[in-house]
């Protein structure tokens, strides 16, 4: 019966071996060829370990001699907008799930009722007119035109304000009678406690909006406004078309970041997703 | 007469309570009003005008924009009706895909030694962290015609050069194999979560009438993980529907426009043709399909479940 197991244990971790051989190999040969001189590149091969290693493609980049290719600048873009963006799509919604799940304010059940009915309005819709509405103020270009469209989703207020309805009523009312006011109700004794949730929502919302591309894309048209990921797709469609050393250099600065931060957040982001399935 | 000022002073403190109560809720329907409600209001406005780019507002027009994209013979009723096409294919190649591999790579994780699932799981999670213009990039070198990793590795067996981006069948395929890559850990994740909330016990009853382990996956996990498959099958398909950036970048809407999708024909009609009127009344229908075909996959699949 054991050896049954053993062998049965070895079968799928061959499998599980196979499928992590898929996942991992695109991700190796980018970095692979990253070293790789654009000539050694072009000619094939399937070398993971480049003959002439090299320093140069990374070089191009953090020279900053590249107007057209300015990726510090867009990396920073990306992280400054997924940032802002992140802080003010977690206050905003943290206030506004409190305030429908425990405040008395006026209309509170059509309130809800709209805001979470829009949850089903996919995002096509208003992106044009957002488009028209950003260039009629001249605010095309802008940190402001990176930052403000992903505040208004209601998948934070929703998911917060499942958590706020469910808080024990107990533990206000005795900051109450301890004479806080309903602020510092919030922020002392209601906040806390939603601090794991609030860290799901904050690594939902940046990776939402480090990783958008086409609002970015038409939102944006300067090379210094560029975000790290629309900066990547036009350098793809112009310079850099034939010279995937420089290319495979590029994505490579982009991607380790983002992956150092997933690790690290995993757990969070992994509870965020399954939480926005299950109720 | 205590009573009564009682109830006045009750009543003044509830006034001013609901005052501060709803400042909690202003920055966030602020935004909502700027950001999604106008923008919406405006998107049904532009699309019953004529609308250029450039120009701006021309003539109201009803709905003579929807006419023409669904009933006319003329270029933006093409592009909308190449791009619907060229989506419900993705759509069609793409969700069950996500959705049958998720299953099988769940299952896969959770027979495993428990030590080393949390590396699998990392593993065939991280792409879905990166950004689509990345994985486009990876995927557009890694199935380049001559020197790509795929083909370069297909040649030691006599086999290609395959035209991966450049012959729209193959092309189909590459663009569903750098989506599956991509986010099938997302659905991945979820139906862990799922698989482990189904009560063992069950399962112990399963063994104990004999069941084999097809039978108790059959009878036991797929009816306990149905409302979960529901959710997954609807999301994909509405993300599959939003697809944008693989074949933008990937095959540039191409051979022709043979794997044209429909947000890029609007993001077509809009920036290149400049016709910002038809170009929303394409949004409003593309929304209004989306919304018809997650309420039918909800109608059809709770139906079978028979709720």
């Amino acid at each position: 019966m054991k050896k049954v197991n053993l062998l049965r244990n070895i079968g799928l971790i061959i499998l599980a071996v196979f499928f992590a051989i898929f996942f991992a190999v695109p991700l190796i040969w980018m970095i692979s060829t990253a070293f790789k001189t654009d000539m050694e590149a072009m000619l094939g091969g399937v070398n993971i370990i480049p003959e002439t290693f090299t320093f140069e493609n990374f070089r191009y980049f953090f020279e900053g001699a590249n107007s057209d290719s300015p990726v510090f600048r867009w990396m920073f873009n990306s992280l400054f907008s997924a940032t802002m963006g992140t802080l003010i799509i977690v206050s905003i919604d943290a206030m506004a799930a409190y305030a429908l799940a425990r405040l008395n304010i006026p209309m509170k059940k059509a309130l809800f009722a709209i805001i979470i009915s829009t949850l089903m309005v996919p995002w096509v819709i208003t992106f044009l007119p957002m488009y028209m509405q950003f260039s009629q103020f001249n605010m095309l270009n802008t940190y402001g035109a990176l930052i403000l469209p992903y505040s208004a989703n209601a998948f934070g207020v929703f998911l917060l304000y499942q958590f706020f309805s469910t808080f024990p009523k107990e533990l206000e009312e005795a900051a109450r009678i301890d004479g806080a006011n309903k602020w510092q109700i919030f922020m002392r004794v209601v906040l806390p406690s939603a601090r794991p949730l609030m860290a799901t929502l904050a690594i939902f919302s940046f990776m939402t909006i480090y990783n958008d591309f086409l609002w970015p894309l038409v939102a944006t048209n300067t090379p210094e406004m560029r975000t790290i990921t629309t900066g990547i797709a036009i350098m793809s469609q112009g310079s850099f078309v034939s010279s995937y050393g420089k290319l495979m250099a590029l994505t490579t600065i982009a991607t380790v970041p983002i992956i150092i931060v997933f690790i690290i957040g995993q757990k969070h982001f992994i509870r965020g997703i399954t939480q926005s399935g299950i109720k | 007469m205590i009573s009564s000022l009682k109830f006045k002073v009750i009543i003044m403190k509830k006034d001013e309570n609901k005052l501060t109560s709803s400042l909690f809720i202003v920055p966030y329907l602020i935004m909502f009003v700027v950001f999604l409600i106008f923008p919406l209001a405006y998107g049904a406005y532009i699309s019953m005008h004529e609308w250029s780019l450039i120009g701006g507002k021309g003539e109201f027009v009803g709905l003579a924009n929807y006419m023409e994209i669904l009933f006319s013979d003329g270029t933006s009723s093409n592009i909308f009706m190449n791009g619907l096409i060229n989506t419900l294919i993705f759509v069609v190649l793409s969700v069950p895909a996500l959705v049958v591999l998720a299953l099988i790579l769940a299952l896969l994780l959770n027979s495993l030694p428990k030590r080393i699932q949390p590396f699998f799981r990392t593993v065939y999670f991280i792409p879905y962290s990166i950004s689509v213009s990345i994985i486009a990039v990876i995927w557009l070198w890694m199935l380049d015609t001559n020197s790509g990793l795929v083909n370069q590795f297909l040649g030691n067996f006599g086999i290609g050069p395959i035209p991966w981006l450049t012959d729209t069948n193959y092309a189909w395929f590459s663009l569903v194999l750098a989506t599956l890559w991509w986010t099938v850990g997302f659905n991945m994740i979820i139906l862990i979560n799922a698989l482990n909330e189904v009560s063992e016990e069950l399962y112990e009853a399963g063994s104990i009438d004999g069941a084999s382990p097809w039978q108790k996956f059959v009878h036991i996990t797929m009816p306990s993980i149905r409302p979960i498959m529901l959710f997954v099958v609807v999301t994909t398909t509405i993300a599959s529907f939003n697809v944008y950036g693989q074949p933008y970048l990937m095959t540039r809407g191409g051979p022709g426009t043979s794997t044209e999708v429909l947000l890029m024909g609007i993001v077509r009609q809009a920036f290149e043709l400049r016709d910002v009127g038809v170009a929303s009344a394409m949004a409003v229908i593309m929304t209004l399909i989306i919304i018809c075909i997650s309420a039918l996959q909800f109608k059809f699949l709770r139906n079978k479940e028979g709720v």
